[in-house]
């Protein structure tokens, strides 16, 4: 850790800290520092989830994730498995797997050196043709080329979530404000030493910044830059219907030019067929986020296309729902996780839309620092000091 | 099968706004597409039987405005549910005639209303319906909906179902409203001279035929084995007074809530007014613009006011909408001004019943905690009060705390006892406590059709791969 970043003064008591941000991220670190014995404030600007949180799919797992992460990412998947018994198995926490589709001969290339990888990291996955997709999905009928396929990974239902890790924190001990936007960071002498809502300044021993895309706006008002933009995230449900797919069925990655895209295929508990299905990406503006719009109609087009090119017999499915979120993301697409180049502090954000998957880790990262004791992964891969340079620009 | 059609004015419902917007656009000169998700234009106010003549004036005056709009070339398109609808003003719709896709210049929202629905115990037994649902089953089919039925709630409209059903010969066992006639309600009436005849056409009728009229009263449970067989009655308070027995059908009404999906989805600016049906969509009362450019609203969907303010705000919706996109309107200043100081009386006569009728604020207290609010998700009040406790405190955080509102209806038909409930629970006001923003599609449509309408857009275009969300 950085030498100028806050630490506490750990005796007896706890610091008093406040999370700034009500998703997934906001709430898993909230619940591990009251864990912790930390005086712990937890700020949300509209209700909890509200944002990239309550539009996730919520699947945590390991399989052709991130490289560098892979740690990171077999540490977060026990301990979802953990906080799923902790609670009471209140969030529809299912191991349900994960198929990734091959549309073309030269992905099985791409497909192999993951399942390599994979295998000598301790996650195995393997490759499945067809006709063995079939006996895991029997509706996964489309002329697919072959598929991954990875025991793994699990799914939480994503509202149920939050709220049961805010009613674990709450129970707890944390206190809890929604639609409590903070205005600024309260500095002194250089240090964040609280936040100042419309009902006034709130003091703490350190913030910590779990907002998502509007993290920058909240940093910068400490003389912090942070290099996270939104990006526009849709997906469309069916109504619910009988159990269809059981498996997370996502797009392998392809070799030059995606023609599957970025596609993600799952049944909910309550029997809606959540997908999505991205052929272009890109960021969006500063400031999309604030307005919400409809999913765009191309969207809606080709992920209705994907869907039925993989499951032909979903052609009289109902769509009763869709929504648009702006992730928060950043230069290389990994989170920015813990203490910055300014004293008090600490940020959670940048998630990709992967916050699920991680928040686990997220949240110890955060307590370990805050307690200046190493985490029990290599979390480098998330500082946010690696882009000082532009910080300090 | 699909229907790509450009239009320079998409008017959306076909009701007596609609009808009056779409035929007053058409004559400016404008091409105009009238869309209605029903399989005859008319709405529910001019709602047409499916087959036979029905000789009271309101139908035969429905028939007239269907006419005169298709003589003027209106372009109608009946059996068809707008279900997307994006800025510019791109709509997509699905139906009997199959997938729609429209390009407009201007769109008027004139999509009406649905019974206001509030959740008492046995609200979900079979027997038990929405007045309006039991009025279309009598007025479009001519099935009664029951052998003994009692009509309850609050609003002038019980009244109007109570003579729907007298037409096709019904017992009707008793009807309730919840409010007594005041002498406020006499003052306002004695306001508007021209609307007495209507008002003893509406009531004499009822008076005479009805075996029962019951004011002060409400509905406080229905009971039955399996389906309904006794409706007890109570004074405001809750207080028991009565039971009825041998009742098959219980319409029940307290009044209308606006239809938001196509002002939502266009995302204009709405309010909130309980004498006003809740939620409504926000337009300049001369011209029936919203804060959208392009999108005009007309009718209930901008403040339950009723038929006559609806006719007039959809005529000038339409001459607005069209002069704005330059066609000469062939209606003077004067004729402009007159038609705006109508509007504007009409719906200080709507608004005022509004008021009067506004819902007894303790209605939302008859529901017991195993009674379920949202239907669809069979979610009770117990489950509501908890989840308030816990930190919901608006419909959106009811809905991800509790998948209230997250069902086939999307929060339509629980939208005024969530409100209620979470109100009380939380204190705070129903317009912080919001409503469930309608998403694409505003109706469950099978993926077929969806893609049907929006084949021409979804180019498959090469983009990177990402983590698993």
């Amino acid at each position: 850790m950085d030498g100028c970043a806050f630490k506490l003064e750990i005796e007896d008591m706890g610091a008093r800290l406040i999370v700034v941000g009500g998703g997934i991220v906001g709430v898993t670190i909230a619940r591990e520092l009251v864990r912790r014995g930390h005086e712990v404030l937890l700020l949300e600007r509209d209700s909890l989830g509200a944002a990239v949180t309550g539009a996730s799919l919520a699947c945590i797992g390991t399989h052709m994730n991130s490289r560098s992460e892979i740690e990171i990412l077999k540490w977060s998947c026990r301990a979802w498995s953990e906080l799923d018994r902790a609670l009471g198995g209140t969030m529809e926490y299912r191991n349900s797997g994960q198929i990734r589709f091959l549309k073309r001969a030269e992905d099985r290339k791409v497909a192999e050196d993951w399942i390599a990888f994979e295998s000598a990291a301790g996650v195995p996955s393997e490759l499945l043709e067809p006709a063995e997709v079939r006996k895991l999905e029997p509706l996964l009928t489309g002329p697919i080329e072959a598929a991954t396929y990875a025991t793994n990974a699990a799914t939480v239902t994503p509202f149920l979530a939050v709220r049961a890790i805010a009613k674990d924190a709450v129970r707890r001990g944390i206190e809890m404000r929604l639609h409590t936007p903070v205005e600024r960071l309260a500095t002194r002498g250089g240090a964040v030493r609280g936040v100042v809502t419309a009902e006034g300044e709130i003091t703490a021993d350190a913030v910590i910044l779990a907002a998502g895309p509007w993290t920058p706006r909240i940093a910068a008002t400490a003389g912090l830059a942070v290099p996270i933009m939104p990006r526009k995230a849709q997906c469309l449900a069916s109504v619910g219907v009988e159990p269809a797919i059981r498996s997370v069925i996502a797009a392998c990655e392809s070799t030059g030019g995606v023609a599957a895209g970025y596609t993600q295929i799952q049944q909910a508990p309550s029997g809606q067929i959540l997908f999505n299905t991205v052929l272009a990406g890109g960021l969006s503006a500063e400031g999309a986020q604030d307005h919400v719009p409809e999913v765009d109609p191309v969207f809606v087009g080709n992920s209705i296309r994907q869907l039925l090119w993989l499951f032909p017999s979903l052609a009289g499915l109902e769509l009763l729902r869709s929504w648009v979120r702006y992730e928060a993301v950043t230069p290389d697409d990994r989170f920015l996780v813990g203490a910055t180049a300014v004293n008090g502090l600490y940020l959670a954000a940048g998630d990709g839309g992967s916050g699920f998957g991680r928040g686990p880790a997220i949240a110890r990262v955060i307590a370990d620092a805050l307690e200046d004791r190493p985490p029990p992964f290599d979390a480098s891969v998330w500082s946010p000091l690696r882009f000082a340079r532009t910080q300090a620009a | 099968m699909r229907q790509a059609i450009t239009t320079d004015i998409a008017v959306v419902g076909a009701g007596p706004a609609g009808l009056a917007a779409a035929t007053a656009a058409r004559r400016s000169g404008a091409t105009v597409l009238l869309i209605d998700a029903f399989a005859m234009a008319g709405g529910q106010y001019f709602m047409q039987p499916v087959s036979g003549v029905n000789t009271r004036a309101q139908v035969r005056a429905g028939n007239a405005a269907i006419r005169a709009a298709a003589a003027v070339g209106v372009k109608m398109l009946t059996g068809t549910e707008i279900f997307a609808a994006y800025p510019g003003f791109q709509l997509f719709g699905s139906g009997a005639q199959g997938a729609v896709a429209v390009n407009a210049s201007a769109v008027i929202a004139a999509t009406g209303a649905h019974d206001r629905v509030m959740a008492f115990p046995g609200w979900t037994l079979p027997g038990v319906m929405t007045a309006g649902a039991g009025q279309r089953l009598t007025k479009v089919n001519g099935v009664l909906p029951g052998r003994r039925v009692v009509i309850a709630g609050s609003g002038p409209f019980l009244w109007a179902v109570a003579q729907s059903l007298l037409d096709k010969g019904a017992d009707i066992a008793a009807l309730v409203e919840a409010r007594h006639p005041s002498p406020s309600l006499v003052a306002h009436l004695a306001v508007f001279p021209e609307r007495w005849l209507e008002t003893v056409g509406l009531v004499a009728p009822v008076l005479r035929e009805v075996k029962r009229v019951v004011f002060g009263r409400i509905v406080a449970e229905a009971t039955g084995d399996g389906r309904l067989e006794q409706v007890a009655i109570a004074d405001s308070d809750g207080t028991r007074a009565e039971t009825l027995t041998g009742i098959d059908a219980l319409l029940i009404s307290y009044g209308f809530q606006p239809n938001l999906e196509i002002t939502a989805l266009l995302d204009c600016v709405h309010d909130f007014d309980d004498a006003l049906g809740g939620w409504y969509a926000v337009v300049d009362g001369d011209t029936g613009r919203t804060s959208i450019p392009g999108l005009y609203a007309s009718g209930e969907v901008t403040g339950i006011a009723g038929a006559r303010p609806a006719l007039l705000s959809g005529e000038l919706a339409g001459l607005s909408a069209a002069a704005a996109l330059g066609f000469a309107t062939d209606s003077s200043d004067a004729k402009l001004a007159t038609l705006r100081q109508r509007l504007a009386r009409a719906r200080r006569f709507g608004h005022g019943l509004g008021r009067l009728f506004v819902p007894l604020p303790e209605l939302d207290r008859l529901a017991r905690p195993d009674t379920i609010l949202c239907r669809c998700e069979e979610i009770t009040r117990a489950e509501v009060q908890a989840a308030c406790g816990e930190g919901a405190d608006n419909i959106y955080g009811m809905k991800i705390w509790t998948r209230a509102g997250m069902g086939r209806c999307q929060g339509r038909l629980c939208r005024m006892s969530l409100t209620a409930c979470i109100a009380r629970a939380t204190g705070r006001s129903p317009r912080l406590v919001g409503f469930n923003h309608p998403r694409v599609p505003s109706r469950p449509v099978p993926v077929e059709q969806v893609l049907a309408a929006m084949q021409e857009v979804g180019a498959a275009v090469p983009g990177p791969a990402a983590k698993l969300r």
